[in-house]
């Protein structure tokens, strides 16, 4: 999967937002738009309490632990690991073509995040491989998050994958 | 939590035939409401005084939003004690007769109709699978296309690893629900099914097959719950609510606990309706569970205690949750083979428990039944359950 950009062709339209799923996320629209810039920057980020050290995540603007407002934006480490994953071929949801790959991913600071692993073959996937953040345009000027597998295997590069 | 006070009981129920229906969403609900008042002659529409809709996105497939008032109109029911849309995505159902019961017991009404109905089908195949990701979290999910199916196929990998169950347990769960669904006149499916069927069908979701997964349906149900004196009055064999539990630990997915082969918050949830109950799950005759996919159905089984922790596959496997078993799950055919038409599930479920608590349940009866569950999940972390019981 390269990006977005002409996934969901008939559900935005002048004027049409409400059948979009890809979040708004400007300053104009959303109190979380940092996070979306980072990803720009590609950084995966989240916010920890300024007062009880809680990491969140989603990202909030306001503690679940503790109520407080203070937030900061912190790093996640470099790679995660996968703890499960399926491969969906059937059934999926307009712009995003089978295969799609769906895992979910632990990191060291104890997030878990669900998410597409993308550019892989997915008979080279397994539990406890490590993935990297991938960024990915979305319509209107926005983007997306996906993983990658961290070690490419000789597999990806005889297929020819361009971002490996 | 006790169920103390009078009681609260169904005291009649109705649905109408699911699966792929020339009928728009208030076509449904009109026809719910029918079944429902024909199914106890002693109750009219100007006799209801409260009333709710259990639907997830009329928004989405039907253009509708604020359907309370139009569904009540639709019954030919006009509310002058109590009136609401109770929206708790695939747990709605039960979630609406949980509030028609509270609203009972706070003394605000003494008789609630409570329809359930979601126009699902709509001609677009694309537009429903969009339609399935309203229920995830749009920022962290549905963004990424995650719906349903791929969630559920990851709980079925981590319970595989867990404790070795297989692809032929999971598709023994279809089986043996689309045999059920046989006898069950309103299913969406009702030829039955062989392991090899099962096993064969098209691969969704890794190891889902298009038969571990519950169907994409149209449909509705209805029931009307009465305080005790009054459902007595009205009905000769009411069926009374025993207990109740709901919980949700979490959201969004990847924050429910971390072992996705177990469901703590769902044996917490049995527990607590056991408990108020007064029973144990070895005194369940027949439960409705949530089998929105095969491996749920399996889950579900270890952690409402019918059998011990990671034998769920083997329970299934060794016909202890059919008839002649230890419990007969799904005896409707369940969400597998009835179909899903998310807010009319649970409604569903209690129309089951209605019909098997009073000995009208034809070919599927389960015999002698006494007590009957039912589930409905919105989550792994999410769960709802009733508790229904005959007078004894």
């Amino acid at each position: 999967m390269k990006g977005l950009e002409d996934a969901f062709d008939y559900v935005v339209g002048p004027n049409v937002y409400s059948l979009d799923p890809v979040p708004l996320q400007t300053q104009d629209q959303n109190r979380i738009y940092p996070f979306y810039d980072h990803l720009r920057e590609n950084r995966l980020t989240t916010t920890q309490c300024a007062d009880c050290g809680h990491i969140a995540w989603p990202p909030r603007i306001v503690c679940p632990e503790c109520m407080s407002d203070r937030l900061d934006w912190v790093d996640f480490p470099e790679a995660g690991r996968i703890y499960a994953f399926t491969v969906q071929t059937a059934a999926n949801p307009p712009g995003f073509n089978p295969p799609m790959v769906y895992a979910l991913i632990d990191f060291d600071n104890g997030v878990r995040i669900i998410c597409p692993i993308v550019d892989c073959d997915p008979s080279e996937l397994e539990v406890g491989a490590e993935v990297v953040l991938k960024v990915v345009p979305a319509p209107r000027d926005r983007v997306l998050f996906f993983f990658q597998l961290k070690t490419k295997t000789r597999k990806n590069y005889e297929a020819g994958n361009p971002s490996s | 939590m006790s169920a103390s006070g009078s009681r609260v009981a169904v005291i009649a129920a109705g649905m109408t035939r699911w699966g792929r229906r020339a009928a728009t969403f208030r076509d449904l609900i009109a026809e719910a409401g029918k079944a429902t008042f024909d199914n106890n002659p002693n109750i009219k529409p100007a006799d209801i005084n409260s009333f709710i809709i259990s639907t997830v996105y009329p928004e989405r497939s039907a253009f509708q939003g604020h359907p309370a008032p139009l569904a009540a109109e639709w019954c030919g029911v006009r509310p002058n004690e109590f009136h609401c849309r109770v929206e708790n995505q695939c747990g709605s159902g039960t979630t609406a007769i949980r509030t028609a019961y509270a609203a009972i017991k706070a003394g605000l009404t003494d008789m609630v109709m409570i329809v359930g109905a979601e126009k699902v089908l709509i001609p677009s195949h694309q537009e429903v699978f969009l339609n399935a990701m309203a229920g995830c979290d749009r920022e962290w999910e549905s963004c990424f296309g995650v719906t349903p199916p791929p969630l559920f196929a990851m709980v079925a990998q981590a319970h595989m690893k867990s404790y070795g169950t297989t692809e032929e347990q999971m598709a023994l769960v279809s089986v043996k629900n689309h045999n059920h669904s046989r006898h069950n006149v309103f299913a969406h499916h009702q030829e039955g099914a062989t392991l090899d069927q099962v096993m064969n069908s098209k691969l969704i979701a890794s190891p889902l097959k298009l038969f571990d997964c519950s169907t994409n349906t149209d449909g509705a149900a209805g029931v009307i719950v009465a305080k005790e004196g009054l459902a007595r009055d009205l009905c000769t064999q009411p069926v009374y609510i025993l207990g109740t539990a709901q919980i949700n630990e979490g959201y969004p997915w990847a924050n429910y606990h971390k072992d996705w082969s177990s469901w703590p918050a769902l044996r917490k949830a049995g527990e607590k309706a056991y408990a108020m109950a007064g029973i144990g799950p070895d005194d369940v005759d027949l439960a409705e569970v949530h089998d929105c996919f095969s491996i749920s159905e399996i889950v579900e089984c270890e952690e409402l205690g019918f059998c011990p922790k990671g034998e769920g596959g083997r329970f299934t496997e060794d016909k202890l949750s059919d008839y002649g078993g230890r419990v007969v799950v799904n005896p409707s055919g369940g969400l597998i083979a009835c179909g899903h038409p998310f807010g009319a599930t649970g409604i569903r479920q209690a129309y089951e428990a209605f019909v098997q608590l009073r000995d009208e349940a034809g070919e599927r009866q389960v015999p002698g039944a006494r007590v009957a569950l039912t589930h409905n999940l919105s989550g792994l972390g999410e769960h709802h359950i009733l508790i229904y019981g005959r007078d004894s």
